[in-house]
């Protein structure tokens, strides 16, 4: 029977990715192993995984410990599995699309640290001017 | 004599003591079965137990658990389901 080692094609079997091809990255080191689709090509995400929610195929390409996931979606064309599996090559705009997201990203976390300081200057400045308004009807009154 | 409407065989009648010290009918509506594995029987879980019209007010994610079989297959029949593709190929 086929083992989990290193460039085997997997099926997931537990959870919402269930049903999905993914290639095995890592040797499994206390019953998990690192694991990736890629997602633009079958939806799983690169995660950790464990082995008892993986069913591994007869397939296996030739591929690197934790290589990335663009080497891996070459190595898989080049062995032809992307047809044999049923899948569909994604076009090079969704490739990109995912590239870039990933760096938004990273670049969102920063944004996101600054801006609550920001807010904070504002309900502050908010506050201030209520306060004035205030002031100003008492007067009026 | 009740209202027409409550007449039903489908409604669940309860008697309840009142404060005053009279008994009352009180009518509701039967909960529906447990849902079901469709392979082994198992009651499923994450599915709630409520009518079709109350089913249709929640989301779709709280309807169901969210993998491939859901709310039809417990894990462990839909695990069984995958390895069997897989090793038939």
């Amino acid at each position: 029977m086929a083992t989990l080692t290193v460039g085997r094609i997997a099926m997931k079997i537990a959870g919402r990715e269930a049903g999905k091809y993914c290639t095995v990255l890592t040797a499994p080191k206390d019953n998990f192993v690192q694991v990736t689709g890629p997602k633009v090509l079958t939806g799983v995400k690169r995660r950790r995984c464990n082995i008892e929610h993986l069913e591994p195929t007869k397939y296996k390409i030739d591929i690197k410990k934790e290589d990335s996931d663009n080497v891996v979606m070459k190595a898989l064309e080049k062995e032809g599995l992307v047809k044999k599996l049923g899948l569909k090559k994604p076009s090079p705009e969704i490739v990109k699309e995912a590239e870039k997201s990933k760096k938004s990203k990273k670049t969102k976390k920063k944004d996101e640290k600054e801006e609550p300081k920001k807010k904070k200057v504002k309900k502050e400045a908010k506050k201030k001017s209520s306060k004035t308004k205030k002031k100003t009807a008492k007067k009026k009154k | 004599m009740v209202r027409r409407s409550l007449r039903s065989r489908s409604l669940k009648r309860s008697q309840k003591k009142v404060p005053g010290g009279r008994t009352v009918t009180h009518y509701r509506r039967k909960k529906p079965s447990k849902a079901k594995c469709a392979k082994c029987g198992k009651p499923l879980q994450g599915v709630p137990r409520k009518r079709p019209s109350d089913l249709k007010k929640l989301s779709k994610t709280e309807r169901r658990p969210e993998r491939p079989y859901g709310g039809n297959l417990c894990s462990e029949c839909m695990r069984e389901v995958f390895r069997k593709k897989v090793r038939e190929d």
